[in-house]
Order: C-alpha cells, then sequence, then structure tokens
C-alpha cells in the first residue's frame, strides 16, 4: 500500500491485489522518520484512475466477443499490467495520531509518502488503543478480522440509541441481542413488541426453555394484562385520555370531575364511570366526547373491573428488579392502533411514575417502530425529561426517517445495519456522532447481518461486526402463500 | 491459421541481454500524464517527396470479390519507457489480425523491453539484423530514430514470417513499400515480397498519409472525389528517387469505401497491373472496410498499441524485475519557462 494524498480528514491509499483490505476495516500509516502513526478507516475501495485503463478494456475480448485471441508474452509483462489495471484507490477517513504510544485525536500533520509504512490494524489493537473496555461484557458477534467483538453493557447505560437498518438485516436479532445482554447483567428492560418478535426470548430454537426463561415476561394487552381504574392514577388516564385518545380540553377537565367523584365515593370501577358520564350534568357534545373515549376504553379489553384478573404493573416491574433484572415484553401485536397506543401511554406514564419515585433505579426501553405508537411530543420528553428519570431507550426501526432528527443528534450509540435507499441514507448521515460519508459509504455495502456500530460503545471508531447467531425460537416467521414451492427452492 | 508465427529467439535473446545493462540503475520514467500527447509511436511510411506531373488518366473503379481469400494485418508499436543514465528503454508490440467465422483472431506478440545505448546499440542492431538495412554508423545518438528501427526490425520479421506461413492470402501492411530509408532495406523488403509471392500471396500496404503530391494536390485528396471503390495510379513515378530510395511498389490513392477517406495503397510492383488490382477486389470482397480502411489492420493497430496503462505496467515490471530505481527529473525546458510551451512535455 502507498500513501498517496490527504484532503482534509480523508486519505486516498494506493492499494494492489493481493492486499486484502475490506470496507470499515482500519489501517495505520506508520511514518518511520516522524515517529508517528496515523489510524484511518477504509470507508470506500474504488479502482485506481490508471491512466489508459479504458482503452485497454474497450480492445480486451471477453467471452462473447468476436474478437478473440492470443497473447506470446515471453517476459510475461503482461501480468504486471493487468495487475496494475486491478489497482485500488482506498479512500480512508483519518481517526487520529499516535505519539509514544499515546493516542491523540491529531489530525493535523501529512505522514511521508516515501517513509511511511502502511498496514492493517487489527480491531483488538484498535480496540486497545481506544480504550474500548469490556467491563459488562455483551458478546455481539465478531468483527471483520474475526476478533470477538464485545461491548461494555455500562456504555448503554444512561444513553440514547438507535438500532436502524432495512428490512430483513437482522435489527430485531440484535436487539435482542442487547435485551438479552442487559438482563443477564441484571439490568430491568422493557419492550414494545409491535410484531410479537420477542415472546419467545425465553425459549430455545427448539422450544425448550433457555437460560433466560426466568427471567422473560411476556405481557399481552386484553390477555394476561389488564389493570383497573382502581389501581391507576388519574395522572396516567388523562395522559392516556388526551394523548392516546384526543380527548379535548374543555371534556378532561369534566372527566376529571367525574373521576374525582367516583374516587371520592370509593367506585372508582368501569361500569360506575360509564354511568357516572351518562348522568353527569354537562354540555352534550362534551359528554359525547367522554362516552366515546369511555367506549375506547371499555372495549380495548385492556381495563377491567375484575380486581382477580388485573395485573399491577408497577409491581411487576419492581419484581423484576428486586429478582435481578430481566424483560417484560409488551406484546403489542395484533392491536388496533388506538388501543396500541393507548397501551403505550399507560405504560410510559406508569414508567415515569415509578421512575420518579425512586421505587426502580433505571429501565431500559425498547421500542421498535416507535413512530406506529408514539406521540409526537415524545419524542422530545426521551431527550430531554425521560432520560433524567432513567429511562434509556433504544429505537428500533426500519424507516430512519421516523426517528426525529434531534433523536439522531443526540443518539448516544448508533447501531447501522445495511440502506441502500438514498433518503435512508441521508437521514441515517444526520448522526452526530457518525461522519456522514462514513456511514453512508460502509452502510451501503453491509451484507445482511453485519452492523456498522457507532458512538460510546466503540469510543467513536466506527467497526462493523458481524451479528453473531442467537439460540432463540423465532417468532416472526413470515407468512407465504408459495411455501411449498419456497420449500423446494 | 499462422502457424509457425512467433517471436524469434534471436529478438527475446537481444532483448534479455540488453535488460541485463540495466539492472540496479536509475530510471527517469516516461511520465503517463502527458499521455493525451501520446503520439503515434508506430512507424510511418518514411517520408519521401514525390511530385508527380500527372495522375493517369485511368480511373479504375473496383468490383468486389467474395471468394474467401483470407485477409491479415500486420502492425507494430513501439514506445519509450524510460531513460537511464545509459540509454532508453523502448518496448515494442506486433499484433497480426486475420479473420475468423464471422470475427476476428489476433496473435499479439510482446511487449519486448530493450535497453538501447551508445555502447550496446552496434552490437545490438548489427548482430540482429543483416548490415546493409541497419547501419549502425547511422546511429548518431540513441533517438527517435532508433525507435523507428526497433519497430521495423520487429515488424520486419513479422512480416517476413507470416509472408512465409500463409499461402493465397492478402497480407496488409502498415506503411508503404518505399525501401532503403534507415530501418527498410531494399534487399530485406524485396525478399519478403519474394516469399510472399511464391506462396501466391499479394503484399498490400495502406499508408494513412502521404507526402506525393501532382499539380500541388495530395494524391488522396483527387481519389475522394470519385464514385467508391476506385484506385487511381500514380503513374510516372520513378523506381528510385535516390541512390537510397527504392519504390518496392506500384502506388495508387484508394478510395474504398462510400463516405471513407483515400490512402496510399502500394502494391507489390512485381505483381502485374491487373493481379494487384484483382488483389485489392479480393480485399473489398472478404473485408470489412472502416472508413475506407481495412478493418483487420485497424484491429491489428488497435492490439499492438501501447496505453498508458501498458507503460506503468511495463515500467513497474522493469523496477520489480531489474531493481530500478525511480527518479523524477524535472525537464530543464520546463523549469525554464513554466508552461509556455512545454504543456505537453513530460
Amino acid at each position: 500500500m502507498r500513501l498517496f494524498r490527504k484532503v482534509g480528514n480523508t486519505l486516498h491509499i494506493l492499494s494492489f491485489p493481493g492486499e486484502d483490505v475490506e470496507k470499515g476495516g482500519y489501517l495505520l500509516i506508520e511514518d518511520m522518520k516522524a515517529k508517528k502513526a496515523m489510524i484511518a478507516q477504509v470507508i470506500d475501495i474504488q479502482f485506481a484512475n490508471v491512466p489508459g485503463v479504458m482503452e485497454e478494456l474497450l480492445r480486451s475480448p471477453d467471452v462473447e466477443d468476436q474478437v478473440q485471441g492470443d497473447d506470446v508474452d515471453p517476459f510475461g509483462i503482461m501480468s504486471q499490467i493487468l495487475y496494475i489495471q486491478d489497482a485500488r484507490l482506498l479512500v480512508c477517513k483519518i481517526y487520529g495520531t499516535i505519539v509514544n504510544n499515546g493516542f491523540f485525536s491529531d489530525n493535523n500533520w501529512l505522514p511521508s509518502r516515501t517513509d511511511s509504512k502502511i498496514r492493517k490494524l487489527s480491531t483488538e489493537s484498535l480496540m486497545k488503543l481506544a480504550g474500548i473496555t469490556k467491563g459488562l461484557p455483551i458478546d455481539l458477534g465478531e468483527t471483520q478480522d474475526a476478533a470477538p467483538m464485545i461491548i461494555d453493557a455500562c456504555e448503554l447505560d444512561g444513553r440514547l440509541n438507535i438500532i436502524t437498518g432495512k428490512k430483513g438485516t437482522g435489527k430485531s436479532h440484535l436487539s435482542k441481542i442487547l435485551v438479552l445482554g442487559l438482563i443477564e447483567h441484571g439490568a430491568t428492560v422493557v419492550i414494545l413488541d409491535l410484531n410479537g418478535e420477542y415472546t419467545n426470548l425465553g425459549l430455545a430454537a427448539d422450544g425448550t426453555k433457555n437460560k433466560h426463561h426466568e427471567k422473560i415476561r411476556v405481557l399481552t394487552p386484553a390477555q394476561n394484562f389488564k389493570v383497573t381504574l382502581y389501581k391507576t392514577n388519574l395522572y396516567v388516564v388523562m395522559r392516556l385520555l388526551t394523548n392516546a385518545l384526543n380527548l379535548p380540553g374543555a371534556s378532561a377537565r369534566e372527566f376529571r370531575s367525574i373521576w374525582k367523584f367516583l374516587e371520592q365515593n370509593g367506585t372508582l370501577t368501569l361500569h360506575e364511570l360509564g354511568g357516572a358520564i351518562k348522568r353527569w350534568k354537562c354540555n352534550q357534545h362534551v359528554r359525547d366526547a367522554m362516552q366515546s373515549r369511555y367506549y375506547a376504553i371499555l372495549h380495548s379489553g385492556f381495563f377491567t373491573d375484575n380486581m382477580a384478573e388485573a395485573l399491577d404493573f408497577e409491581a411487576v416491574l419492581t419484581e423484576t428488579d428486586k429478582k435481578g433484572g430481566g424483560a417484560i415484553v409488551i406484546n403489542l401485536k395484533d392491536m388496533a392502533p388506538s388501543d396500541r397506543k393507548m397501551v403505550v401511554e399507560y405504560v410510559l406514564a406508569k414508567l415515569q411514575e415509578i421512575l420518579s419515585q425512586w421505587k426502580l433505579r433505571a429501565v431500559f426501553l425498547f421500542a421498535e417502530e416507535a413512530h406506529l405508537y408514539l406521540r409526537e411530543t415524545y419524542w422530545d420528553d426521551i431527550v430531554t425529561r425521560m432520560r433524567h428519570f432513567g429511562l434509556f431507550t433504544t429505537f428500533i426501526t426500519n424507516q430512519p426517517n421516523t426517528i426525529h432528527e434531534n433523536i439522531y443528534r443526540q443518539a448516544d450509540n448508533i447501531f447501522l445495519l445495511n440502506f441502500v435507499n438514498e433518503h435512508d441514507l441521508q437521514a441515517i448521515s444526520r448522526a452526530a456522532r457518525a461522519d456522514a460519508e462514513t456511514a453512508i459509504s460502509i452502510v451501503r455495502d453491509l451484507p445482511p447481518h453485519y452492523c456498522l456500530v457507532l458512538g460510546q460503545v466503540v469510543k467513536d471508531f466506527p467497526i462493523v461486526v458481524k451479528i453473531r447467531p442467537l439460540n432463540i425460537k423465532t417468532m416472526g416467521q413470515t407468512r407465504y402463500f408459495f411455501l411449498k414451492e419456497r420449500e423446494k427452492r | 491459421m499462422l502457424h509457425g508465427v512467433e517471436i524469434p529467439q534471436r529478438l527475446i535473446e537481444l532483448s534479455q541481454k540488453s535488460m541485463h545493462t540495466v539492472k540496479g540503475r536509475f530510471l527517469q520514467p516516461y511520465w503517463t500524464e502527458s499521455f493525451e500527447s501520446l503520439a503515434e509511436t508506430a512507424q510511418e511510411s518514411p517520408p519521401v517527396s514525390i511530385n508527380s506531373r500527372a495522375l493517369s488518366t485511368l480511373i479504375t473503379p473496383l468490383t468486389p470479390v467474395r471468394d474467401g481469400t483470407p485477409i491479415i494485418g500486420i502492425d507494430t508499436s513501439t514506445i519509450k519507457i524510460g531513460e537511464t543514465e545509459a540509454g532508453i528503454i523502448w518496448a515494442v508490440r506486433a499484433a497480426v489480425v486475420w479473420g475468423n467465422n464471422r470475427g476476428y483472431r489476433y496473435l499479439r506478440l510482446g511487449p519486448l523491453p530493450f535497453h538501447i545505448t551508445e555502447e550496446n546499440k552496434h552490437a545490438f542492431f548489427g548482430g540482429s539484423v543483416d548490415h546493409t538495412f541497419l547501419n549502425a554508423t547511422s546511429f548518431s545518438s540513441v533517438s527517435a530514430e532508433t525507435q523507428g528501427r526497433l519497430c521495423n526490425l520487429i515488424e520486419r520479421w513479422i512480416q517476413a514470417s507470416v509472408s512465409h506461413s500463409v499461402s493465397e492470402s492478402i497480407i496488409l501492411w502498415d506503411g508503404s513499400l518505399t525501401a532503403g530509408t534507415p530501418g527498410n532495406p531494399v534487399s530485406q523488403i524485396s525478399h519478403i515480397l519474394e516469399a510472399a509471392r511464391k506462396n501466391r500471396n499479394a503484399i498490400l500496404a495502406f499508408s494513412k498519409t502521404t507526402t506525393i503530391r501532382s499539380l500541388g494536390w495530395r494524391i488522396t485528396d483527387f481519389a475522394t472525389r470519385y464514385e467508391p471503390p476506385c484506385l487511381f495510379e500514380v503513374a510516372d513515378l520513378p523506381l528510385s528517387t535516390s541512390r537510397r530510395i527504392h519504390l518496392l511498389g506500384r502506388i495508387y490513392a484508394a478510395n474504398l469505401s462510400r463516405g471513407g477517406r483515400s490512402f496510399r495503397l502500394d502494391i507489390d510492383r512485381t505483381l502485374s497491373r491487373e493481379q494487384g488490382i484483382e488483389a485489392v477486389e479480393r480485399l473489398l470482397g472478404n473485408e470489412l472496410m472502416f472508413q475506407g480502411y481495412p478493418e483487420t489492420l485497424r484491429l491489428a493497430h488497435i492490439y499492438s498499441t501501447f496505453t498508458a496503462n501498458d507503460v506503468i505496467g511495463i515500467q513497474s515490471f522493469l523496477k520489480r524485475e531489474y531493481g530500478l530505481k525511480i527518479i523524477n527529473r524535472r525537464s530543464i525546458r520546463k523549469a525554464l519557462f513554466g508552461p509556455y510551451g512545454t504543456r505537453y512535455e513530460d
């Protein structure tokens, strides 16, 4: 490899066939005279602009050509000419400098073209140099040079994370690895599971219980997840009515009065609430508004008057925490959008309530396709208030443009899987922790189950990881009409 | 088809022998940035200035004869690879192209590198070919003339080899049948023409440029005015224009296809006029003409020509193989004059 050019924080390096360099890999440019070394990541591999290649290719026959022939080349020079034709230009981003074994983020020097030696920098060495620790290890898989990629769970603690990639690239799979890693270290995780993909986290691929089984609790609203009005705080119900069911302000005020009336009388039940709305002296429009929301609540099946079938969500959370962590999967599969919003609003309000009262230290929230159930204003809550309460969110989506720009800007860790669509690539380029060119160039060519990790967990050295397989029963098996034909293939 | 056409062992040995003299030397490479101006370095017909008093009144219209006669095109190129302290390194490549089942086949020979110095040039050329055609004393310096001679050296070898190995074919050369100029000895070209005739081959030589004029007009300009395909014979040309220069071909201006260009065409003078014209008619019937130029010859040129990529590859090969140290000595003209008048200089 030969150093060719430096423009800003970009290096261009000439590489020849046989020098096995991959996109995403790191190089060390050691200037022997200056006794310094530059660390750079390969973000693109192009053909070197060798003069005359176009003419060479135009006259080289391919199999179908009408012109075929033989070369008598007694010196074997043609092999060298072909070798030059395949010369590559490595476009690299500079990440810093090593002087006296210490790392500095200094890019303002030029390594010598003649005195520099360029070699691959192993991920293991990079991790050592960057100080990527393995305190509470979560095994993500392996790097391009087959080194184990282990991140520190502490780097997810108190952080805002994003997992994004196009459909079928392994987002949920990676998310499950993070969830299981966190609960192994005693964390409490709440998962808003849109497609019921996490419901089998406690089962191995063969359907038997795995080691996480006792730590996974699946709550399906209207089935094993029902709540009573009695156990629900007015604040939670009001958030649910106004945010999820869009109850107007005037109606909300009347509803608050009814709620307090029933609370005082000790008759805070669904049945009594329905009757009270009917009898309450108020404007007919207000009554209609309250009644329609009442029926929405009633028909969701999420609320019940039967104390025996009701679940104390707060107790579930605190118990999980006491038992040394675990995952609570809120199974939102097959739910009507309004019911889904209601459940999510309830869960988030409850979490905020519990966390603000310090009944729990912190909760890791994993939210799949959050734009389908999160209200507009909640995005800002996440990056401002909720983090301070101890709710650390990881968003998982295949539509990166649905995540608000401020989330990208404030995200501490970003796990990028493959994208090819230009709009999607532009969306992810907004992430403050990533160099846009690096992210776009590498992510575009990632194969399925490969991920570009950016942010705190890798100390801002983007690393490509091949995500390890998980022995977990998959739930989200795609339904096909031509199933037999597919099996034959 | 072309059995026996190969690079003579002697040439390979010459190349190797000359290249042994470069080991460990410095090489000032021929810079490829200026390849836009990388001129046609394959040899052209030597500039022979002849002023004909008149064109023949005989305009010969041609009728293509499709009889399956094989058409074979030969071309050779040389290029300067760089300079050492002692001399210049050149590379030579030849290409032979012929029709094959509605397509074409080529045989490409080379590249062969040669390091030519003041010290080895006598032994080099003197030992490789007969002394009459490569007179060492005419090498006043290692120059562009060397390049032409080197190119001819290989080309004549290939032409002779093809003339011996094929029969009843039309062999196309790039250039003319003018002999007696440096690198074009009369005896050698005559010998090749004779070998071709023995095998019932006809040699047609196409020149892309010509200096022959009649009444102040270039002969090829006349030909374009008449309905193609046709030939104009340049009449009353002497057999030799000086004691050294010999015209071994009958010279025509050939306009061979509609919308195409006219070229100087030399046909072996030993063939009868009728045989020569018949050869051109068989060429027309059995060959694709591109802008009035035979496709096999066009392809031979394309396959022999050096691209910038070739030059870099050869430089890199020589560096690796002979331990050459690449240096960049800046042109004194560029240093003095900057971009003025030196834009295409290396």
